[in-house]
């Protein structure tokens, strides 16, 4: 993070670029499987960006509660149980319920091809599997947090 | 689009909540922070402000989550912000408050968020001071702050906090830890977190000791020895929290202090933006630095010279 600041009068202190990127990881549903969601949280954190990290077992409604307390850009989401179409599905409704459009949603885990555009229907992009290098997920995640951001900027 | 944020606030929408700690977070001091602050002033006053402070790993979140649980089934309003540390290298963060907390934060409908302190030493976050007065707005009987994991000299919450918890445990240190300067002496409840662990009861004791040895103000600090898995002491310590309460109700001095500290950071910021500009310029200024590298005059009387000339 830049220590550039604005020192005139009005203008933000630090410049809209440099603000770090605020994204929350959840594995709703019922599943155990970890492993990949603490790497990533903590290549996420080594990318500059705000991480919190839902926990095991959280429900879709605690975390579109988290998403939108915490103000993030990215919620990303992830399962190995197959339950994606279910709860991924219900974590974009309850948005969609609570009004909010700009939060986005990335997914991952063990997704199968054709579930892929479906979910893309749906709004939530991504949807990476085992294998898939860090720096591609990093660049996704970085691009729709931009989109979110500029949502949020002409909707304040 | 502000004047929505803040019919938002009043209503306690958390979304509204968040959108506005998002400005003040984001922006600064900004002239919208400025203008949402200057409207929401006049609400404020009516929450208290319990700090919640010691070192990382001693249970501090976890200990948050059950008192909202206590304090809301008593039928009071808690919000809850909690800061975490900011990487000094990349600026990421992982934080990690909320999940010892969730539980009671689901069931009682708290608002929580949690701040990076984005290299602000001292325990808080930049923006600290505002989202509490949002919070305080929102109507919150409550606010809890906890601090980043905290070491000996973490020390600002004690301006921000009307009540300052400083949670220790077992095995940390023998009695001469206890007696140090800085975070032993902020404290109005100390607390002994992990009472079913080897050496609580001596803990405690060290600390009695320790504020036994004290100067005394009107104010005695309590020690209370809790188990956040059974919940054994949460009682008297939400007793303890309340009695602080009243007594500060009282204290016009504090408030008085905690005032001024906040005008003064404010003053501090102003008076830079003031001349920042000149400070620049005379900064760039290559032949004035030139004669200090020539050693022709030192950095005291430099500093001196310069701000003489631009005030």
């Amino acid at each position: 993070m830049s220590e550039e600041r604005s020192s005139e009068h009005g203008k933000n202190q630090l410049s809209f670029k440099d603000r770090p990127i605020k994204i929350l990881l959840a594995k709703p549903g019922i599943d155990g499987h970890d492993r990949g969601i603490l790497v990533l949280a903590k290549a996420f954190r080594d990318a500059g960006m705000e991480v919190i990290y839902a926990g095991l077992l959280p429900t879709p409604e605690q975390v579109v509660e988290t998403a939108i307390n915490e103000d993030v850009d990215v919620v990303a989401l992830s399962l190995l149980n197959g339950a994606h179409m279910t709860v991924f599905k219900k974590v974009a409704d309850l948005m969609k319920e609570r009004g909010v459009n700009d939060i986005a949603i990335v997914g991952g885990g063990t997704i199968p091809d054709a579930d892929k555009p479906k979910l893309e229907k749906l709004g939530i992009s991504g949807n990476y599997g085992p294998g898939t290098p860090i720096s591609v997920i990093i660049d996704h995640v970085t691009k729709r947090a931009m989109e979110a951001r500029k949502l949020k900027e002409s909707g304040q | 689009m502000l004047d929505k944020i803040i019919e938002g606030i009043y209503r306690g929408d958390h979304r509204s909540i968040s959108r506005a700690i998002s400005i003040v977070e984001n922006e600064g001091d900004s002239e919208n922070t400025r203008n949402l602050i200057r409207q929401i002033y006049q609400r404020t006053g009516n929450a208290h402000i319990v700090g919640i402070t010691g070192p990382p790993g001693i249970g501090k979140s976890t200990m948050i989550g059950n008192i909202c649980a206590l304090l809301s089934e008593r039928g009071k309003k808690v919000s809850v912000v909690a800061i975490d540390a900011s990487s000094p290298f990349t600026g990421g963060s992982l934080l990690g408050n909320r999940i010892r907390m969730q539980e009671s934060l689901t069931k009682y409908g708290v608002y929580m968020r949690s701040l990076a302190n984005r290299g602000i030493n001292g325990g808080l976050s930049r923006s600290i001071w505002d989202t509490v007065k949002i919070l305080d707005a929102a109507g919150s009987d409550f606010i809890i702050v906890e601090t980043v994991g905290a070491g000996q000299a973490d020390l600002d919450v004690i301006n921000l906090a009307d009540t300052v918890i400083v949670v220790l445990g077992p095995g940390l240190g023998d009695e001469i830890q206890a007696i140090k300067a800085g975070i032993m002496e902020i404290g109005h409840v100390f607390v002994i977190n992990k009472m079913d662990r080897q050496g609580a009861y001596i803990a405690m004791k060290d600390i009695e000791e320790t504020l036994a040895m004290m100067p005394r103000g009107e104010w005695k600090p309590p020690v209370v020895g809790i188990n956040s898995l059974t919940r054994e002491g949460y009682d008297t310590l939400i007793e303890s929290i309340c009695k602080h309460r009243s007594f500060c109700e009282t204290n016009r001095e504090a408030r008085l202090r905690k005032f001024r500290t906040e005008l003064q950071m404010h003053i501090d910021d102003e008076l830079r933006r003031k001349f920042q500009k000149d400070i620049n310029g005379v900064l760039k200024d290559e032949g004035r630095l030139e004669e200090y590298l020539l050693r022709r005059i030192d950095p005291y009387s430099a500093a001196e010279e310069i701000v003489e000339e631009i005030a």
